[in-house]
């Protein structure tokens, strides 16, 4: 494994995107961060700049006006980047499936690397779910 | 203010131009207007203490608009209805006499399509900005499935940037 | 405009704060001139989507309206329609929706704490405070089972009980978070680097806050009382016993007292409740199918970040035929732009957290000059780092 590779999946940097979420699973994500759940022993930041990130989290069932925002955030990520859906509503709209302005799940805009369902997912899930994604991608 | 204040209260509006005030509990009325009448029954109550708006309701009642006004003096609510004719949807804007009422004006606009006469700035709010003139979400007359295709066949797909 | 003057477009995406939200700033060298809002980054059309649920499914999906303050939704809407429907709930099912509605006050506002004094550049109150919001979280996983979203309000009354076996350990932890609290009042009050930031920031006053209808602590900090549990009580806050919590100062510290002093009366008032609680029905039933009778009922309730509104109007079948929500934060978005107006760049990421909103702000921040036609992108870090030595000079 390259010294790349290695310095890659051990310690992610994150960047979280909320495409018109209800916050439910924004603060589990920033919950994440805290220090019962402290994400950062696996070396995992929440970082601001998506030039910086390695793995965008994404929550929220994607309204119209944002799309196009999730898309160009996507694309300013470096190569090579992971896309992990939080929550019911970024996997397919959850409980607002077919409201006149929703899009119903990320996965029609970007690929998606990982589903975490929940509604919203504890934090103990998501950090499950970044793990895994990085243990199945880094090896 | 006691019941009976209140309710005095009540039925002193009706000079100025107020219908059917009624009183169901202590703090809370429903009442209802005509449009021509709006502004100067706002004024009145502004005077009389109504000065916090809580929000601007509209309503597609089928044969007309009613666009609800939730007024607040201190604990008193006061929710006024005004009706308006579906083929002439428009409403004198409040804004001059409640500034707080700026960005409700703008979403009845948006969401069914009741235009505010005298808003200082009537852009749309919270719709898309390529969403297509003319259609506005809540009238009966849109189903959400018609909403969906009218909007993704006025707006298109996902442009590539 | 004159050609001093650039417009900085800053949202939708943005670490500070957790919503999506765009606005587009006139600054003039270093000061903010004007301020647009815009919105609908988060619209889901919910409002029309309620129209073809029955009440019950309606439950959910006004829950998840704001994940934050889900419980205020729910006992607005189960308000509203209780009342058209001419429903009377039970005194303990009204007691235990008090006990919920105030524990998610409390998580809310610690919530709040920790994420001002993060934009403040104080991590470590960041860090202590959430900690000891993880108390509040298990209080709330242990009585509904969920985090967020915790659907304890239904119509008819509440759907779980409260088992008065567990009322001792939960007095303890609500002591807990009390002595925590007064604690984080003293260091918010004496620790000159939150002043230095805290003091004349985002300031507004008491009649401009009248005048634009501000609504919940933003207009508390200015000294309009407005506290709907005061003025209009809703289920059984007129018989508890706690203060009404306005201050005068108007600015970002004035925010931070008044939450503070209302996890206070919060705690109060759980252990009221713990100790006053009738015994009885928790719900009465209603089924998906019932229908309601035709009428119109406006709910106001206080959320932990205003005055909340639901009017619901039924024409007799078991949907709603119109249901309206309006959030707190749009009563607060006018006064926002006015506590911004004559600020500094540098206060900008303080004073949008200190009105405590519910919708995303994003990050991109594009600084556009006219003059010399050229763009450059700072985000979020950036503008911290560029906050911090602006304070150092």
């Amino acid at each position: 494994m390259s010294i790349v590779t290695w310095a890659r999946t051990r310690s992610p940097w994150l960047i979280h995107f909320n495409a018109g979420a209800c916050n439910a699973c924004d603060i589990e994500v920033v919950a994440a961060l805290t220090p019962r759940y402290d994400v950062e022993r696996f070396g995992a930041l929440l970082k601001g700049s998506p030039r910086h990130a390695d793995v965008m989290v994404v929550s929220g069932s994607v309204p119209r006006k944002i799309r196009n925002r999730l898309k160009r955030i996507y694309d300013q990520m470096p190569a090579p980047k992971f896309v992990v859906a939080v929550g019911s509503c970024a996997i397919s709209g959850g409980v607002f499936q077919n409201c006149y302005n929703s899009m119903d799940g990320i996965d029609k805009f970007i690929p998606v690397n990982a589903y975490i369902p929940g509604c919203p997912p504890k934090p103990e899930a998501i950090l499950d779910g970044v793990v895994k994604l990085l243990i199945s991608a880094g090896y | 203010m006691s019941i009976e204040e209140q309710q005095k209260f009540l039925e002193s509006l009706n000079e100025v131009g107020v219908t059917e005030a009624k009183l169901r509990r202590l703090n809370t009325a429903y009442a209802k207007t005509s449009r021509d009448k709006l502004l100067k029954v706002v004024e009145h109550l502004k005077d009389k203490g109504f000065v916090h708006i809580t929000t601007i309701t509209a309503v597609d009642m089928l044969e007309h608009y009613d666009i609800v006004y939730h007024l607040r003096n201190q604990g008193f609510a006061l929710n006024l209805k005004v009706a308006v004719p579906k083929d002439d949807p428009k409403i004198p804007s409040v804004t001059s006499i409640l500034a707080g009422a700026n960005l409700y004006e703008r979403e009845v606009n948006d969401l069914m399509g009741v235009f505010p006469e005298g808003h200082p700035n009537p852009a749309r709010l919270i719709l898309d900005y390529d969403w297509p003139e003319g259609l506005h979400p809540l009238r009966k007359e849109e189903t959400i499935e018609g909403l969906r295709e009218k909007a993704d066949k006025a707006i298109g797909d996902l442009e590539n940037e | 405009m004159s050609d001093r003057q650039f417009i900085i477009p800053i949202g939708p995406q943005h670490p500070a704060l957790k919503e999506p939200e765009s606005f587009y700033f006139t600054v003039d060298g270093e000061t903010v001139i004007d301020v647009e809002p815009r919105i609908g980054y988060n619209h889901r059309g919910i409002e029309k989507a309620m129209e073809v649920r029955t009440y019950i499914q309606n439950l959910y999906i006004t829950e998840r309206v704001c994940g934050i303050c889900s419980n205020a939704h729910q006992t607005a809407y189960t308000g509203s329609v209780e009342e058209v429907a001419g429903i009377e709930i039970p005194e303990r099912a009204k007691y235990i929706r008090v006990f919920v509605q105030e524990l998610e006050r409390l998580h809310s506002h610690l919530l709040w704490l920790g994420v001002a004094a993060h934009e403040i550049g104080f991590d470590t109150l960041f860090y202590y405070v959430w900690r000891d919001r993880e108390i509040v979280m298990d209080l709330l996983e242990e009585i509904s089972g969920n985090r967020c979203n915790y659907a304890i309000p239904t119509i008819g009354g509440v759907r779980r009980d409260l088992n008065k076996d567990n009322f001792p350990r939960w007095n303890k932890l609500v002591d807990t978070i009390f002595e925590r609290t007064e604690y984080y009042i003293k260091v918010a009050s004496t620790e000159q680097t939150i002043l230095d930031r805290a003091i004349g920031v985002g300031y507004i006053g008491k009649s401009d806050m009248i005048k634009l209808s501000g609504a919940g602590p933003n207009a508390r900090c200015s000294g309009v009382p407005c506290d709907i549990r005061k003025l209009n009580p809703y289920l059984v806050y007129d018989q508890l016993d706690f203060e009404h919590i306005v201050v005068d100062n108007g600015d970002v510290l004035g925010q931070v007292l008044v939450r503070a002093l209302e996890v206070l009366e919060s705690c109060k008032i759980l252990k009221q409740v713990m100790k006053d609680i009738p015994e009885g029905e928790i719900n009465t039933k209603f089924s998906p199918l019932n229908k309601i009778s035709a009428g119109e009922a406006a709910y106001l309730v206080e959320a932990a970040r205003g005055e909340l509104i639901h009017y619901t109007i039924s024409d007799g079948k078991n949907m709603p035929f119109r249901h309206k929500i309006r959030a707190p934060t749009m009563a607060n978005l006018l006064s926002l732009v006015e506590r911004l107006k004559g600020g500094y760049i540098a206060d900008i990421p303080i004073v949008l957290a200190g009105i405590d909103p519910c919708f995303s702000c994003t990050d991109r921040m594009v600084f556009y000059d006219e003059g010399k036609d050229k763009k450059w992108s700072w985000t979020e870090d950036q503008l911290r780092k560029y906050r911090r030595e602006w304070f150092e000079k």
